[in-house]
C-alpha cells in the first residue's frame, strides 16, 4: 500500500502542492482505500483482489495527482518563491539568516562579557555555573548554525524536488562563510567619541583578507560544515533507495 | 469490461454540485459521499473515488464546506457538512445546471431554445 502513495506524494510535492495538504490528501485517501477494501471483502473477495479492487476503484496515481495540481490553491507560495527566485530562497535568504544568526551569538557574548567578566580583558575565558551555560548557548548559536541553515537548505531543496545548482551554491556559500568568519573582542582603552574607557567591542570579520589562513586552515572547516549539512541528505537518498525497490 | 469513467470535459463543476447537493441533507465523510453519488445517479456518474478530495478540500477552503474529525467505531474520520456560503453556491450551481439541461434537451428535441444560459459566479 505504501508504494502507489509515496509515488502520489513525490509527485504532488515535486508539483508545488503544500506538504500540509498532501499530508492531509494521503491521510483520507488512506482511510477510504481502507472502507473500499473492506466493503471489497465483505463481497467475497480475498485480500489480494480485495486490494487491487480497492486501488482501481479509488483511482490511478494520475488521476489522483492531477485531480489535486489542478487546484492552484493548494500550491505552497514559498515552492512558488523558490521555483521564481531561487538565487534569493537559496543564495540570498541563508546568507542573511547566518547573519541574523552571527549577530545573535555575538550579542549574547558582548552582554555575558558586561554581566559576567566585566573585569576581564577578553570574554574569552573559563567561567563557570550560570556564565558557562550562558556562554555555551551563544558558542552553540555560533557553530550551529551554518550547519542548521544547511540542513534547511538540504531539507527545503529534497522536499521540493527543486534542480540542485542554487541549493549546491548556497550551502556552498554558507560553508565558506562559516569557515572565514571569526569572532574578535577587544575593550577600549581611550576614551573617544563618546565611548567611555574599558567599553566592549565584539566585531564579527571574514578572514578571508589572509589568503595563507584561508589556504590551510578554512578548507578544511569549509568541508567539514559542507559534509555535516549534506550527509542526512546523502543518508536520506541510500535509505530511500534501500527501501524503494521492496516496498 | 471495467465500467468507463464519465467524460472528463463534461464534468467542470458536476462533482461540486452533486457533493454540495449531499451536504445539504447530511454530514458526511468521503467514502459515504462517493457511494452516495454512485447510488444516487444509478452508476450514471463514475469516477475515480480518491478525486473526491481535492474538490472537497477546495470547497472547504472557499468557505462552502467546513469539517470536523469525529471518532466512530474506533475509526477517527473527516465529516464534511455544508455552509450558508455553500448553500448560496448549491442555489447558483443548481439553477445553472436546470438551464443547461433543459437547453441541451431542447437541442435533442428539435425545438428551438430563446433563453441564454447565464455562467455563475
Amino acid at each position: 500500500m505504501a508504494s502507489p502513495f509515496n509515488q502520489l506524494r513525490e509527485r504532488l510535492l515535486r508539483a508545488g502542492v503544500a506538504p500540509q495538504h498532501v499530508r492531509r490528501y494521503l491521510n483520507e485517501l488512506a482511510d477510504h482505500f481502507n472502507d473500499l477494501r473492506a466493503e471489497e471483502e465483505r463481497a467475497g473477495r480475498s485480500a489480494a483482489e480485495a486490494e487491487s479492487a480497492a486501488f482501481a476503484r479509488l483511482g490511478g496515481t494520475d488521476d489522483l495527482a492531477n485531480a489535486m495540481i489542478a487546484q492552484r490553491q493548494f500550491q505552497s507560495p514559498f515552492r512558488s518563491f523558490c521555483v521564481r527566485a531561487p538565487w534569493a530562497a537559496f543564495g540570498l535568504a541563508p546568507v542573511l539568516l547566518l547573519a541574523a544568526g552571527y549577530l545573535v551569538a555575538c550579542s549574547i557574548l558582548a552582554s555575558g562579557w558586561s554581566i559576567f567578566l566585566s573585569g576581564s580583558e577578553t570574554p574569552f575565558v573559563k567561567v563557570s555555573g550560570i556564565a558557562e551555560v550562558y556562554f555555551g548557548i551563544g558558542r552553540m548559536l555560533y557553530l550551529a548554525s551554518p550547519v542548521l541553515i544547511g540542513w534547511a537548505i538540504t531539507l527545503v531543496a529534497a522536499r521540493q524536488q527543486l534542480k540542485l545548482l542554487w541549493p549546491t551554491i548556497g550551502l556552498l556559500l554558507i560553508a565558506c562563510i562559516g569557515a572565514g568568519a571569526q569572532v574578535h573582542a577587544s575593550r577600549s582603552t581611550t576614551v573617544s567619541s563618546g565611548i567611555p574607557l574599558g567599553a566592549t567591542h565584539v566585531v564579527l570579520s571574514l578572514n578571508a583578507a589572509n589568503a595563507s589562513k584561508v589556504l590551510a586552515i578554512s578548507p578544511w572547516h569549509a568541508a567539514t560544515i559542507l559534509t555535516l549539512t549534506v550527509l542526512p541528505y546523502l543518508v536520506w537518498k541510500l535509505r530511500s533507495a534501500i527501501i524503494q525497490p521492496t516496498s | 469490461m471495467p465500467p468507463r469513467e464519465t467524460n472528463p470535459n463534461f464534468m467542470n463543476g458536476v462533482p461540486e454540485l452533486l457533493i454540495l447537493r449531499l451536504l445539504q441533507m447530511d454530514e458526511m465523510y468521503g467514502y459515504e459521499i462517493v457511494q452516495a453519488i454512485r447510488t444516487r445517479t444509478d452508476a450514471v456518474i463514475t469516477v475515480g473515488e480518491g478525486v473526491v478530495y481535492p474538490v472537497l478540500h477546495a470547497l472547504e477552503r472557499d468557505g462552502a464546506l467546513k469539517s470536523r474529525r469525529k471518532t466512530i467505531s474506533g475509526r477517527s474520520r473527516i465529516y464534511y457538512s455544508i455552509t450558508p456560503a455553500g448553500s448560496l453556491r448549491l442555489a447558483g450551481l443548481s439553477q445553472s445546471w436546470s438551464n443547461l439541461a433543459s437547453a441541451i434537451q431542447k437541442m435533442l428535441s428539435g425545438g428551438q431554445h430563446g433563453q441564454s444560459i447565464q455562467p455563475t459566479a
